[in-house]
């Protein structure tokens, strides 16, 4: 099966129309990748109506926290389905922008692979996802509380101990040395901090 | 009869001391030293070089380590390679637990010896917290050459020719006082 | 059929002999065929299971009828540690993940950033990177060859196999100075450029490198206990694979010839000539044939890359991205200030997303790399093959037999790294 010679974006422009137009998506492009943001209660519909579109392959589905994003309004979490049609060779990612504790419906009807991808989402920023057939936790160990993708929840550094009782507390070297925190080092770092495009 | 009974009693309360007979002891750690036969506890990344320890270049069973038995009944040493996570942590205690006296740990490459570039919530920074370990392997992976030189440092360790940091002699057999 | 697979008698009822001579039937309760099925947990430390995999699985005698994977044990936490590290920095991470092909990480990896941060490759990175990759999944196919049929009690393919793989470990040495995780890409090309005994050694190992398959083939190709073990075993359709979201050479053998090295061509793969082996059955048979076959159309592309290599630089000469040279920090001033920038702090890439879909040795895999503008990414979210793999399992193993779960699994290759991330 190889990938038939259609002008870019020919499925991808039907599907971010259907989309738009029936279910008030909101389409974004980015180097080549489209992505299609719709709230989360048409999110089981706009997930079916792409796969009958075309999109026939779950590639990913994952969560973006952003909290400590610079300059980010909206709601906290953000997550996104990245479907792929194999026999157009095409990809869209599907956003849904949801806040902290709103449960998200599941779309394992629909694939039975997106059953991992949606409890490594709920084991790593707590969304949980309405009738899940096994919604636990995937890969963090049981007696870990917590959602370890937030940004809240720390990294779990231990200091750097050295034979004189000197240490190194990594955080904070790192913060120096990237220019975020002068820290204990002291160092301020690079002036440029958050560089958007359009500077 | 009763120099039977002395002698008995004189071997205990030299066992006790941790002084083992000389000649009988000194074959008995040679042997014990010459077939350490590893449990299989790879994990990650350096489980593949251990893997590769037993190829036919770096042939690992000219040391004694003929086969890597998969029961830990049946093992001598539990060489721990690949980054420990706490979720794994309990499994390898009990595996260490099933391991019969006298038994060893090699702890391989960086992230079991310390964590290694994992400095996070997820991973334990030194196995030595959770099993006691005899041999620090450091590497990122280690080399095969290097895992054969850390078990050469074991057995001679069992053999009590070995010495510590400090230069002081270590005593030989360790495993069987517990 | 009842549910202890009791064709010829009737256990509905059971003969009893009412009188001498005559027999009559009475119906047996139903809770003397009550069966339970059989919780048996093949724990993360075992020989089979290709690393930490846990399965706890239900058996109804030796049949498998529900398995479930508790994955998670050698979870280290990549990617949050991932997003406190500078770019440069990440590509130490990302071959741990998949240590078996960790090219194919670090290439995954440096791309995504690239594409964030606007960097030009210039072509001979892209091709060194080509013949490294390639190389490294022959023998990360090897080592599933070893391995597989390991699982299935043979041992002496696994040391034929380690000597093949000892060859293309020396290439690497003489590459990156290290075996196995190396640190060898950068974002924006190489760290260096290759030795000049690379590519003699290569072109030596590629003349003797395809009578070795053939030797692999002699050894278990045709073997009765091979073919017997793997045919019609863990079938999969096309259809369940990709419900499944299966990729790679699993779903290229179960007949749908997705790769993304010739569907999405990424670091110059448009310029070689090279099939996608795909086969119609889907059981497991298919599967280790279809990596066999895979391993050829690797020297393929490595011979064709190593024909239109050229001399030239093997990094992006944008000082922003890439390091100066060494000479050029006698002299310039700005060449200090931007070394001194890069190696401290790292690049800013603008704000933005970038998602580049590569083949790894497993399927389809993907950093998808969120940019705040600052000098360590904001999120890293690897799209790893072997977890979306581990889901198909299920499907496959069920109604078979217990022995057929470990070749399966085996066929499937999983490498718990990054199953677990």
């Amino acid at each position: 099966m190889s990938p038939t010679g259609s002008s870019a974006g020919s499925l991808v422009d039907r599907v971010t129309e259907t989309l738009k137009s029936e279910l008030s998506g909101k389409p974004a492009e980015y180097k080549g990748m489209v992505s299609v943001t719709v709230d989360k209660e048409q999110i089981v519909a706009a997930v079916k109506a792409a796969k009958d579109a075309g999109f026939n392959m779950i590639s990913d589905i994952f969560g973006i926290d952003y909290l400590t994003y610079p300059r980010h309004q909206g709601k906290r979490f953000s997550v996104v389905y990245n479907l792929y049609s194999v026999g157009d060779n095409e990809r869209i990612f599907i956003r849904v922008n949801l806040d902290d504790g709103v449960p998200l419906p599941t779309i394992t009807g629909i694939w039975k692979g997106a059953s991992f991808m949606e409890r490594e989402v709920y084991d790593m920023f707590g969304v949980e996802f309405v009738d899940h057939p096994d919604l636990r936790k995937l890969i963090t160990p049981e007696d870990l509380d917590g959602h370890p993708h937030r940004k809240d929840f720390p990294l779990g550094e231990t200091p750097t101990l050295f034979n004189e009782g000197r240490f190194l507390d990594p955080a904070s070297f790192r913060a120096g040395m990237t220019g975020e925190d002068t820290g204990m080092s002291g160092w301020t770092g690079g002036s440029r901090k958050g560089v958007t495009s359009d500077e | 009869m009763a120099v039977t009974d002395l002698f008995y009693k004189d071997v205990q309360e030299l066992e006790e001391e941790g002084i083992l007979f000389s000649t009988l002891g000194k074959l008995v750690a040679w042997g014990r030293s010459n077939s350490l036969w590893p449990a299989t506890f790879g994990l990650a990344c350096c489980a593949i070089e251990m893997m590769q320890s037993t190829n036919a270049r770096n042939d690992m069973a000219r040391f004694g380590s003929e086969v890597f038995r998969a029961s830990p009944r049946q093992a001598d040493v539990m060489i721990v390679a690949g980054r420990l996570s706490k979720k794994m942590a309990p499994v390898m205690r009990r595996v260490y637990d099933q391991m019969p006296d006298p038994k060893w740990v090699i702890s391989m490459g960086a992230c079991a010896s310390s964590g290694g570039m994992f400095n996070n919530y997820a991973i334990v920074q030194n196995v030595d917290s959770v099993v006691p370990v005899d041999v620090y392997v450091p590497g990122c992976p280690p080399r095969p050459e290097a895992l054969i030189y850390g078990v050469m440092q074991l057995q001679k360790k069992v053999r009590g020719e070995a010495f510590d940091q400090q230069g002081v002699k270590l005593p030989m057999v360790e495993g069987w006082r517990q | 059929m009842s549910k202890t697979g009791n064709k010829d008698k009737n256990l509905k009822t059971r003969a009893v002999e009412a009188a001498p001579g005559i027999t009559t039937y009475e119906p047996r309760s139903e809770r003397e065929f009550e069966t339970k099925l059989m919780r048996l947990n093949v724990g993360p430390q075992h020989p089979s299971t290709h690393g930490v995999l846990r399965l706890v699985v239900d058996l109804d005698g030796e049949r498998v009828k529900k398995i479930v994977p508790q994955i998670g044990y050698l979870h280290s936490g990549f990617e949050k540690t991932m997003e406190n590290r500078t770019y440069q920095q990440g590509v130490t991470y990302s071959n741990r993940m998949d240590y078996l092909h960790g090219f194919g990480h670090d290439l995954a990896y440096v791309l995504s950033a690239e594409k964030l941060v606007g960097a030009q490759v210039p072509e001979r990175a892209q091709q060194i990177r080509v013949i490294l990759t390639e190389l490294n999944r022959i023998a990360s196919h090897l080592v599933f060859f070893g391995t597989g049929i390991l699982d299935m009690g043979a041992l002496t393919l696994f040391f034929y196999t380690a000597r093949e793989r000892e060859r293309i470990l020396d290439l690497f040495e003489m590459v990156c100075g290290v075996r196995m995780n190396y640190g060898y890409f950068r974002v924006g090309g190489l760290s260096r450029d290759i030795p000049d005994e690379f590519v003699p050694a290569t072109r030596q190992f590629l003349s003797d490198f395809p009578p070795m398959i053939e030797q692999y083939k002699r050894l278990f190709a045709k073997n009765d206990i091979f073919v017997n073990r793997t045919k019609e075993t863990g079938v999969m359709s096309a259809e369940d694979a990709l419900d499944h979201g299966l990729t790679g050479p699993s779903l290229r053998a179960s007949g749908v010839g997705l790769d993304f090295r010739k569907a999405q061509p990424y670091s110059g793969y448009e310029r070689y000539d090279f099939d996608v082996p795909t086969a119609d059955t889907g059981d497991a048979y298919a599967r280790f044939m279809v990596r066999m076959q895979e391993m050829t159309e690797s020297l393929k592309i490595v011979e064709q890359a190593l024909d239109q290599l050229e001399p030239g630089p093997v990094k992006d000469p944008d000082r922003r991205i890439s390091l100066p040279p060494r000479h050029e920090l006698e002299t310039s001033m700005e060449a200090v200030i931007f070394h001194f920038k890069l190696a401290t702090e790292g690049f800013h890439p603008p704000q933005g997303e970038a998602y580049v879909p590569t083949e790894s040795a497993r399927g389809e895999l993907g950093y998808y790399i969120v940019s705040d503008g600052g000098s360590m990414p904001y999120r890293v979210k690897v799209r790893v093959p072997s977890l979306i793999n581990l889901q198909s399992l299920e499907s496959m193993c069920y109604d078979g037999l217990f022995a057929d779960m470990v070749t399966n699994i085996a066929s499937l290759d999983p490498v718990l790294g990054d199953v677990d991330k």
